[in-house]
């Protein structure tokens, strides 16, 4: 199993791999999305304006499909981020990952680290450094309390009373099921995610321990994992959208 | 897989800024972009089917200017075979004129010659019978009133007989 370079700075855990992997996703959508808009035009796009356009349509046939595309166009910039973010994160173990040994406790930035803490002599860990950030459940957690709190705001904010009347119904007593419902759906969209993108990298290792004759194997599974990246990049987005449109659109006739 | 707090804290404060950033510096101006497209489309789209229009209408116009045309074109020839006709059977008439007054000049100058002719003839006559008569009646004709009577009675029967 391999460990994350965890490090206590004036008793607060930070854990570097998190970390790089946040910012190094976060600067590649950055970088990836500047680029495309530097040059705008109407009349002659570039390349990489035209696909840029294309994922925008994505995102607003997404929207679309959830609710009226009238009330969801605030929502096409989040749903834009959430898409790229997750898609490159997802991408990101895929080509390598970054793993070193520790023999001895490794200091870095004048801390240690937490699993190298305790190392005796004869044994050694592996950190794990660079990963697809969305290999962890921290990340994933953080993206769908983002989700969540969103959700919830909005359904306050837009809904009002009707909000908080869909709790008791149709009858009181559905109440705690209504409030696991609402709770489960970011713990299910954080651990779908981790867990795909978990699993990937997992089988990815196990693969690659059959030596030489793990690339054909290799070559199959990267590319069906560049396709379960995009496949829950898009769940995850498409469920944002149907979550907001739950909450924040109140129909008559379900009633 | 351990839960670190830290670790999702910064994942929403990573995706926060990205949010903020990407909205702030590209979608905006990205869905202003797409927005002019549309629009731009919107009006060229519009603009083509009024040209169409402008070009139905102008096809109309063409073939009402043709079908004018082609009707003034008739009127003309139709003008043009009066006229002509009309110039043939003045024409006709005028050398019609002409051709009885050359004739009526024609048989009226006869006319005059032939009785100058007669005229010239009858004196002529006259004279050489007199003068015949005269030579052969010398001597018991005098100048006598009756024989030139009976003379000249007998020119004129002589020239009135044609």
């Amino acid at each position: 199993m391999h460990e994350m370079p965890l490090i206590y700075v004036g008793g607060i855990p930070i854990d570097l791999s998190a970390v790089l992997m946040l910012v190094i996703s976060s600067v590649i959508v950055f970088a990836l999305v500047m680029l495309s808009v530097r040059n705008l035009s109407v009349e002659n796009p570039s390349k990489l304006q035209n696909f840029m356009e294309w994922v925008v349509e994505f995102v607003q046939g997404l929207i679309s499909s959830a609710m009226d595309l009238k009330k969801g166009k605030p929502y096409i910039s989040l749903g834009l981020t959430l898409i790229l973010f997750i898609f490159v994160s997802n991408l990101l173990g895929l080509p390598f990952s970054f793993i070193t040994e520790a023999h001895e406790p490794v200091h870095i930035f004048g801390h240690v680290i937490e699993a190298t803490k305790n190392l005796t002599h004869g044994e050694h860990v592996e950190i794990l450094w660079y990963k697809s950030p969305t290999a962890d459940i921290n990340v994933t957690a953080g993206l769908a309390i983002v989700v969540f709190v969103l959700m919830n705001y909005l359904g306050i904010k837009l809904n009002g009373k009707h909000y908080f009347k869909h709790y008791i119904e149709p009858f009181p007593i559905f109440l705690p099921l209504n409030i696991i419902e609402n709770l489960a759906k970011p713990v299910a969209l954080a651990i779908r995610l981790f867990a795909n993108i978990f699993a990937g990298e997992v089988l990815i290792t196990v693969i690659l321990k059959l030596g030489i004759f793990s690339i054909p194997f290799l070559a199959v599974w990267q590319g069906f994992s560049i396709f379960v990246g995009a496949l829950q990049a898009f769940i995850f987005t498409i469920l944002t959208m149907v979550y907001i449109a739950q909450m924040t659109i109140h129909e008559e006739e379900a009633h | 897989m351990t839960i670190v707090w830290t670790n999702i804290l910064f994942s929403i404060i990573a995706f926060g800024i990205l949010y903020f950033l990407l909205s702030k510096f590209a979608f905006s101006k990205l869905f202003g972009i797409m927005e002019k497209r549309r629009e731009m489309v919107l009006q060229q789209m519009d603009e083509a089917a009024k040209t169409r229009e402008q070009a139905v209408a102008y096809v109309e116009e063409q073939k009402q200017a043709l079908q004018q045309a082609r009707q003034e074109a008739q009127a003309i020839i139709q003008q043009s075979q009066v006229t002509s006709n009309n110039q043939v059977d003045k024409l006709l008439d005028q050398a019609k004129a002409e051709a009885t007054r050359l004739k009526d000049e024609a048989v009226r100058d006869i006319e005059s010659e032939k009785n100058k002719a007669v005229e010239a003839l009858r004196s002529e006559l006259g004279t050489a019978s007199v003068r015949i008569a005269s030579k052969l009646l010398e001597k018991e004709v005098k100048a006598d009133g009756e024989q030139e009577q009976l003379v000249d009675q007998y020119l004129k029967e002589v020239g009135g007989r044609p």
